[in-house]
């Protein structure tokens, strides 16, 4: 089924490799349970593509640097969730919507590697056969069966975007179906908020009291197009020390967050590479919760739609404002 | 800080406070002016207008030790530069929910609209908001 599916999206790739400069797409990765994003600058190299459950990258990061890198047209092999961002950054007239040619795969979930990884115990993996009920894999360890429902990434747990809402410039249906159980968006959340105050700020503390600043979440997300501009770096005003310690580097999540208020699509991408495993996903879903309610408003799904943070009304319907007197 | 003074229950508030350069900075001076009394908790930052405050600055004072943050500006409708205090409401709301999910009680942030002829009514926001920090210190 998969090796149709990559059949497909190749021929589809070929048709539309005419219009780009260069393909992003996905390839083979470093091990089995891996694949790796690739660039395709000729026609011949586009043999390399495929598309499995294992393609959680979301590419959409590239689009940006792509489009300021090469002169002529990028094209990218995006999933509709990845499309979400893409979508997102032509809203924002952060990219041309006509110089960016995606080719949206219909997506039936991915696999989170390193949950399987985790579950194996780190065990060397030399071959998986990933299908739709069960995957098998020969390990170091020996021959094993997982069930496929225990490891899908998180975000497809709760995805709810219909394939075509995405359209993009060519679409290739895929005959699997969303399997991954649902799960509340906002399980996580909740869970935290059920906790007082001081709760809540000891266990920030102890998640950021882990991090590195290694800035991997911040480089990793499509929609913070500023990158070695941001405002960490500078000296004037002094927005950040250079102390690791938690208040700093809490503070430099906020400032993520609030760069994000309204745009995040919650690709989860943040989360994924953080090498220190912290939970940044969910400030993220809170505030998005936030400008849902507030705004009416998700990022993603609308290239026409104002960002809510860029536009306002004379009377908010939603906004409460508290008098003091 | 010493243990000692953390002990002492006279612990005095330190509210970062915001004001737009056309009514809410003129408004804290019409209530000097007026001699209206007003506790003197604040230390005010002039900004040009209400659409300049980042909620970064918010969250900024709260990381630096802030006991309350207080921003003010012009009456919706009434802004110096049109829509200022529109887009500063919009950013400002969704702040204001965010805080406890990072541990910030939201009763020790506020927005409020106070134009340049309002002494009386400063008065009376920056009275209840430093009772407020108070109860909650």
């Amino acid at each position: 089924m998969a090796k149709k599916l990559t059949e497909t999206i190749i021929a589809k790739a070929e048709e539309l490799f005419d219009q780009v400069e260069v393909m992003a797409g996905y390839s083979k990765g470093s091990n089995p349970l891996k694949v790796s994003p690739c660039f395709i600058e000729k026609k011949q190299d586009l043999d390399q593509l495929i598309f499995d459950k294992l393609c959680i990258n979301n590419l959409a990061t590239y689009a940006y640097r792509l489009s300021k890198q090469v002169k002529g047209n990028i094209g990218m092999v995006l999933k509709p969730c990845d499309a979400k961002a893409v979508n997102q950054l032509i809203s924002e007239e952060l990219i041309d919507r006509a110089a960016c040619k995606m080719l949206v795969v219909g997506c039936a979930g991915v696999l989170d590697h390193q949950k399987i990884s985790r579950h194996l115990g780190g065990a060397r993996v030399f071959s998986a056969n990933i299908g739709p009920e069960t995957i098998e894999v020969e390990t170091a360890e020996g021959k094993k069966e997982l069930k496929t429902a225990d490891f899908y990434a998180d975000k497809c747990h709760w995805c709810s975007i219909s394939d075509q809402d995405m359209g993009g410039d060519v679409f290739v249906e895929n005959q699997q179906k969303l399997q991954a159980p649902k799960k509340d968006r906002f399980e996580d959340v909740k869970q935290l908020e059920k906790l007082d105050l001081d709760q809540i700020e000891a266990y920030w503390k102890d998640e950021f009291s882990r991090c590195i600043r290694c800035y991997a979440c911040r480089n990793v997300c499509p929609l913070e197009v500023c990158q070695d501009q941001c405002i960490v770096h500078l000296d004037f005003p002094n927005w950040q020390s250079q102390k690791v310690v938690p208040s700093e580097n809490k503070f430099f999540q906020l400032i993520r967050v609030m760069h994000l208020a309204g745009r995040c699509v919650e690709c989860g991408e943040c989360q994924r590479v953080c090498p220190q495993n912290i939970g940044l996903l969910k400030m993220m879903k809170k505030m998005n919760q936030q400008i849902e309610t507030l705004f009416n408003f998700t990022p993603g799904m609308d290239v026409e739609a104002k960002p809510p943070l860029l536009t306002y009304k004379t009377v908010e319907e939603n906004i409460e404002e508290e008098e003091l007197i | 800080m010493t243990e000692q003074e953390q002990k002492s229950p006279k612990k005095e508030a330190r509210i970062v406070a915001f004001l737009c350069n056309w009514c809410s900075y003129a408004g804290s001076d019409a209530a000097g002016t007026a001699r209206l009394r007003q506790p003197e908790n604040l230390r005010i930052i002039r900004v040009p207008c209400s659409g300049r405050i980042n909620p970064l600055f918010v969250l900024k004072a709260f990381s630096e030790g802030a006991d309350g943050v207080l921003v003010s500006g012009c009456h919706p409708n009434d802004c110096h530069y049109t829509d200022g205090n529109f887009y500063a409401r919009r950013r400002l709301e969704a702040l204001k929910e965010y805080l406890p999910f990072i541990g910030i009680d939201k009763n020790r942030f506020s927005y409020q609209w106070v134009s340049a002829s309002e002494g009386q009514r400063w008065q009376k926001v920056v009275t209840n908001f430093v009772k407020r920090i108070n109860s909650i210190l």
